[in-house]
């Protein structure tokens, strides 16, 4: 393999490594969720929320994450574990793990959905004669045979992009497919705006409405965005920035370009979409009722629709599959780290057990939108309360700042960055699981977010109690006992 | 519906504050690896902190000499010392009083 475990691999090009980012934080809700979210929360007023959600919390956020996997050059638990020193504690980092691994088997599924409706754009489906869009999605729903054999199709497919290794595989493939779907959704945003029509679109979007800035809803929604859009503290930019080179920098780019240009696709998005809904009179709408309802019906009505159903799924599929395939290498780089495999072996495993536990997500779309609101709304966060609650209260972000955001960087983080590192964001974090479990308050997915909270920590704490000798040394550990 | 000065200001607006700035963070990050790439072919290494960062750095190695990670933080300070003594070619802007002013800790 080219990542040979005694020489670690690094990113072979400063572009492949900003595509990696983008790739991985560039998802579904980038497209199917986003615009409906920013026309429906004030437009205008929803963007000047979200842009200094992103600028407060994703920036700074991604900075730490990544300079801690640049700094130790590690997977999540080894990093951890070079931070807090051997023991129970160490299991923060499997809380991480645990969640990317959940994460990936209920994504899987859904990335099985846009490779479907990729190939039958490519058949020119939905542009054929009596075509039916809702009837088309019930029927792909009720068959669980083909959402299983698609999940497998997914996983095998992610498994031989990783088993490529870092530059061969997953470098390869995000230089590649994130200007791909860039250029189809910039070819479909000239197609939308040069239709009769195409203005109401634009308007639903853009349209400011001042008096949205003032309610709650609007800065939950923008933060919620900020937040799980960037894909802060979820392991993705520890593990990618742990492949830095020497010299390369941090902020910038793994800071201020992967989570203003992630959203840039976003807003992108809003632009491609809804001058083609609104050019048709199709109401807008949000998830799969956006993308394989509303979004289908609207193709046979435009001009080239078949040609506009190609580029905006396989663009779609490339969104979800390059998160995939990320997503994935957080798992697959640390437990090649831990236990020894090869890459080989860890990729197949890891592959292996994603797959299977998807299997019940695969089946049923109701499962997978029960986990989707469990992990989203609590799992995620927990793992970036992990992830920057160690950095915060542990290292210390002063420490982090001047040994490894500020080296080799492209632009200098002044001393306003502690305090946000250390009490901002963890505090948002606490206050959005805090928020959600209120107002989901006694449902089954907010009993099941509790579990997620109570047991993850528990199992991740006793896993590594248990594998690295509690009642033993604890062992050393080189940044302990930091408070800035 | 007619397209008002406000959403098209809006839109030129989002367009600057999103496609802008990342297009700007995007040319700027390439610029300097390409900068730092010619610098690493004509020597073998290349500064690594800029006048602002090491003086923070130098500032904390002072303040906190019992920390655990002081070593490390002093030994990427004089590594960067060194490097701006034994090169004539800077990425960061470092003018040669600065550099001459400059000692290990």
């Amino acid at each position: 393999m080219a990542d040979a475990k005694t020489a670690r691999a690094e990113w072979g090009t400063r572009f492949g490594f900003l595509m990696a980012m983008i790739g991985a934080m560039v998802g579904a809700g980038n497209i199917w969720r986003f615009p409906y979210v920013m026309g429906n929360n004030g437009g205008g007023a929803f963007v000047l929320a979200f842009l200094t959600l992103l600028f407060v919390l994703a920036v700074p956020g991604l900075m730490a994450e990544v300079a801690l996997g640049r700094y130790t050059k590690k997977g999540i638990i080894g990093a951890f574990r070079d931070v807090l020193g051997r023991g129970g504690l160490v299991g923060l980092g499997v809380i991480v793990l645990l969640v990317n691994v959940a994460l990936m088997s209920y994504y899987s599924p859904l990335i099985g959905w846009t490779l479907y409706y990729a190939v039958h754009s490519l058949l020119f489906t939905f542009t054929a004669p009596g075509f039916e869009a809702q009837t088309f999605l019930d029927s792909f729903f009720a068959n669980p045979a083909l959402l299983i054999g698609l999940h497998t199709v997914v996983m095998a497919s992610v498994a031989g992009v990783l088993l490529l290794g870092i530059r061969r595989g997953v470098e390869r493939l995000v230089v590649y497919a994130v200007p791909a779907l860039v250029i189809a959704l910039a070819i479909m945003t000239v197609r939308g705006l040069t239709l009769p029509g195409a203005s109401e679109g634009i308007a639903f979007a853009f349209d400011v409405q001042w008096e949205f800035l003032l309610q709650g809803s609007t800065w939950i929604a923008a933060l919620g965005q900020a937040l799980f859009s960037t894909g802060l503290g979820w392991g993705i930019g520890l593990t990618v920035g742990s492949y830095l080179r020497e010299y390369d920098d941090v902020p910038l780019g793994g800071g201020v370009f992967t989570a203003i240009g992630e959203s840039s696709i976003a807003i992108l998005a809003a632009l491609a979409i809804f001058p083609v809904v609104f050019a048709v009179g199709v109401e807008p709408d949000a998830g799969a009722g956006l993308a394989f309802v509303s979004l289908v019906q609207v193709f046979p009505e435009i001009p080239l629709g078949g040609l506009v159903a190609i580029l905006f799924f396989l663009g779609f599929f490339l969104a979800t599959f390059t998160s995939g395939v990320v997503i994935t290498e957080v798992s697959v780089t640390t437990l090649s780290e831990e236990t020894g495999l090869s890459r080989t072996q860890t990729v197949l495993g890891v592959c292996g057990a994603i797959w299977l536990l998807g299997i019940p997500s695969a089946y049923s779309p109701a499962i997978l939108d029960y986990l989707d609101f469990v992990f989203g709304n609590w799992g995620l966060p927990l793992a970036t309360l992990a992830i920057i609650g160690v950095i915060g209260w542990v290292l210390g972000p002063e420490r982090l700042r001047l040994l490894a955001v500020n080296r080799n960087a492209g632009v200098h983080v002044g001393k306003w960055w502690d305090p946000v590192i250390k009490y901002v964001i963890p505090s948002v974090m606490i206050f959005i699981m805090a928020y959600y479990a209120w107002e989901d308050f006694g449902s089954a997915e907010m009993i099941g977010g509790m579990l997620v909270i109570v047991l993850l920590p528990i199992v991740g704490y006793g896993v590594m109690s248990v594998l690295e000798g509690r009642g033993g040394d604890p062992g050393t550990t080189d940044v302990t006992g930091g408070d800035d | 519906m007619v397209l008002t000065a406000d959403i098209l200001g809006m839109l030129a607006f989002t367009l600057v504050a999103f496609w802008g700035v990342a297009s700007w963070a995007l040319v700027r990050t390439m610029r300097q690896e390409s900068r730092k790439i010619e610098l690493l072919e004509g020597q073998d290494r290349i500064d690594t902190y800029s006048p602002t960062a090491l003086a923070e750095l130098r500032e904390w190695i002072q303040n906190n000499p019992d920390d655990p990670l002081v070593d490390d933080a002093r030994r990427r300070h004089n590594e960067c010392v060194e490097t701006l003594e034994g090169t004539d070619r800077r990425f960061y802007d470092w003018s040669d009083e600065e550099v001459e002013r400059l000692e290990r800790i």
